[in-house]
């Protein structure tokens, strides 16, 4: 433990050393991230986080205009993350919307055949 | 002296206290990563999460401890806040996950629900025909009973009707009474006619849609005008035996044929003693009587 934390500690002293390269392949993945999950209904399911990867997205582009390369690369961490719930709770969201309407047709199946069986009897 | 000496002490010691303050102690609570903290405590107890949602949850744990190591070595607060919110979001994947996964199976227990339902269904619905069939079955077998039961009173009745001596004719059924057969000019009932009466009598009781027509009848000897009023009082000699048997008189109808219909030659007494009759023709169901042309 002690020793992972003095790496983390090390690698993080480096870190703000070592980043000089933009985080280009990072801010790519989030782009996709954030299309995959407006493809799976976000805007409807999940506005609040689809609009904060959007947003943190465009700072991390802004921050790598200006350079700032390590908090670029934090932000669109960040984006990625925001898009990913963004994502899963579009997908929770229409799961647990098809479990209602099935059950509801369960519902109404199991109602007319009773209505069968009664005027059957 | 002691005393202010032992002052500067206390003094330096806060100072220096101060200062390694940065490198020591508890560091400044961070509330962000306090928030992640019990997201992620509250994920790593719930079972279906850790079930569910693994690889999500350790992305979580890593993150918080990332977080929490910057944290207690008084690391930049940005990169404590960073790695919280990572934790923070990847905790609420993890839990999202799970919940999508539970919804995924209970899509599949309904469609299995679903199923069984149908199936249920098809069951009541073949017990449902296979009730109305056990009912048709047993209103064929009261058809069945009721036809049987009619087919015996019509042979009943067949078998009555024999007793007194009917003829099935183009008319019906035609009764020639033999036993009610008058002496010359008179319309008295023999008493061997009261047998035939009596018969006639619970016919009609039994079957109470028949009605009857009793057509009177004499030989050749006399007027027609007179033969026809001695044939009308014959046929209401017999009408008259029926209804103080308590036949119903609407249900009797008299006719005088006088001598218009013989059966046999007048020529000799025994001829004429058969034309010194009453026929009964029976009506159908309905009461209908098809008449002499």
């Amino acid at each position: 433990m002690k020793q992972s934390a003095t790496i983390v500690l090390l690698a993080l002293l480096l870190g703000a050393c070592s980043s000089t390269k933009p985080p280009t392949q990072k801010i790519t993945q989030t782009e996709a991230s954030i299309r995959q999950a407006e493809q799976v209904g976000a805007e409807e399911y999940a506005p609040l986080e689809i609009r904060e990867a959007r947003k943190k997205l465009e700072q991390s582009k802004d921050l790598v205009e200006d350079e700032k390369f390590e908090e670029a690369k934090r932000t669109a961490d960040q984006a990625m993350v925001d898009a990913e719930l963004a994502q899963i709770k579009a997908l929770s969201a229409k799961a647990q919307k098809a479990v209602h309407e099935l059950k509801q047709s369960i519902k109404a199946l199991q109602d007319e055949i009773q209505k069968n069986i009664n005027s059957n009897q | 002296m002691n005393a202010t000496r032992y002052l500067h002490i206390i003094l330096a010691g806060t100072i220096t206290i101060a200062f390694l303050g940065a490198c020591g102690g508890p560091p400044q609570n961070n509330p962000l990563l306090t928030e992640a903290q019990q997201a992620y405590h509250k994920a790593e107890n719930d079972s279906m999460v850790v079930l569910k949602a693994p690889v999500a949850l350790k992305e979580a744990e890593e993150n918080l401890e990332k977080s929490q190591e910057i944290w207690q070595s008084r690391g930049d607060k940005k990169l404590i806040d960073h790695y919280a919110y990572l934790a923070k979001q990847k905790t609420a994947i993890a839990t999202e996950t799970a919940k999508m996964n539970a919804a995924q199976d209970q899509v599949e227990r309904a469609e299995a629900e679903r199923k069984e339902v149908l199936l249920v269904a098809r069951k009541a619905e073949a017990e449902a025909a296979e009730r109305k069939a056990q009912q048709a079955i047993q209103e064929l077998e009261s058809v069945k009973e009721e036809a049987k039961n009619a087919q015996k009173r019509a042979e009943e009745m067949a078998s009555r009707i024999n007793e007194l001596e009917a003829k099935q004719t183009e008319r019906g059924l035609v009764l020639t009474l033999s036993d009610v057969l008058f002496d010359f000019n008179s319309s008295d009932l023999k008493p061997g006619s009261k047998r035939v009466v009596q018969e006639l009598t619970s016919f009609l009781n039994e079957y109470p849609n028949r009605k009857i027509q009793i057509e009177g009848h004499t030989d050749s000897i006399g007027s027609e005008e007179y033969n026809e009023q001695l044939s009308m009082r014959r046929a209401n000699s017999v009408k008259d035996a029926l209804v103080s048997n308590g036949v119903n008189s609407t249900k009797i109808r008299t006719v005088a044929l006088g001598e218009q219909y013989p059966v046999a030659s007048n020529i000799n007494e025994a001829g004429r003693q058969q034309n010194r009759r009453v026929e009964i023709i029976v009506s159908d169901e309905k009461g209908e009587i098809s008449q002499r042309k």
